[in-house]
């Protein structure tokens, strides 16, 4: 089954519900093991959550949006996340030491776990920052 | 998120529902820190929780912690499946009191 749905989002907290729940509408439409999904969720709730923390650090408020495209082809997953926070510097995206056992941290570790890669791209085309995360299902 | 908390003796257990992510780790912070930093031993019951991220798993790490700090202990109990696999996934199956 191929498929491509894509939707914007409040950069804000209250908005990592709503992501799951477009993640979790778009799954369903996918033959996959429920955990399978489960974990994809996660890894889309991740970067979502990074986009807000990260790429909005300091910043109270905002009326920006972000994009999340989730896309099937063949039995490629792509899920891209578009945002215009602070251009991210991919060399400096690094998860903690997992036995260097404190709080925070682990969002990207589990992202990678989940995901067979994940790449920030330069075809923004409007946008400051453009993850791609891709898994082969 | 909700939650309820029940006291008995020394054991505080706080009852959470729902999902636990960046949006209400504060709100969870606020029931639970308060109680581990009156040194009491602290029950975090997760079999209602259905979703925790990795701004959850860092509640657990940082009451894990305080309670070190406070000569006592946060026990997690029945964790859900799901809740389950992420605190494996962050390796954290032998350093948290899971029951």
């Amino acid at each position: 089954m191929n498929l491509s749905e894509s939707k914007d989002f409040p950069v804000s907290t209250a908005s990592l519900k709503e992501v799951r729940t477009f993640s979790r509408d778009v799954f369903e439409k996918i033959n996959l093991p429920q955990e399978q999904k489960d974990e994809l969720v996660l890894a889309i709730a991740e970067a979502a959550q990074n986009i807000v923390k990260h790429g909005y650090k300091g910043v109270e408020k905002t009326s920006d949006k972000m994009e999340i495209k989730i896309s099937l082809k063949d039995g490629d997953l792509e899920i891209g996340f578009f945002d215009k926070g602070k251009a991210v510097v991919p060399g400096n995206v690094q998860h903690r030491k997992l036995d260097d056992i404190k709080p925070g941290g682990l969002g990207t570790f589990f992202i990678k776990q989940i995901m067979d890669a994940a790449v920030f791209k330069k075809d923004q085309k409007g946008w400051v920052n453009h993850l791609v995360l891709t898994k082969k299902i | 998120m909700s939650y309820k908390v029940t006291e008995e003796g020394n054991i505080s257990t706080v009852f959470l529902n729902g999902e636990i992510d960046m949006d209400v780790t504060e709100k969870a912070k606020e029931v639970i820190l308060p109680l581990v930093e009156s040194g009491k031993e602290v029950h975090l019951n997760l079999k209602d929780v259905s979703y925790m991220d990795s701004s959850g798993i860092s509640v657990l790490i940082e009451s894990h912690q305080k309670a070190l700090e406070k000569s006592t202990k946060v026990v997690v109990k029945e964790v859900s499946k799901s809740v389950l696999k992420v605190i494996m996934m962050a390796k954290l199956e032998q350093i948290l009191n899971l029951e």
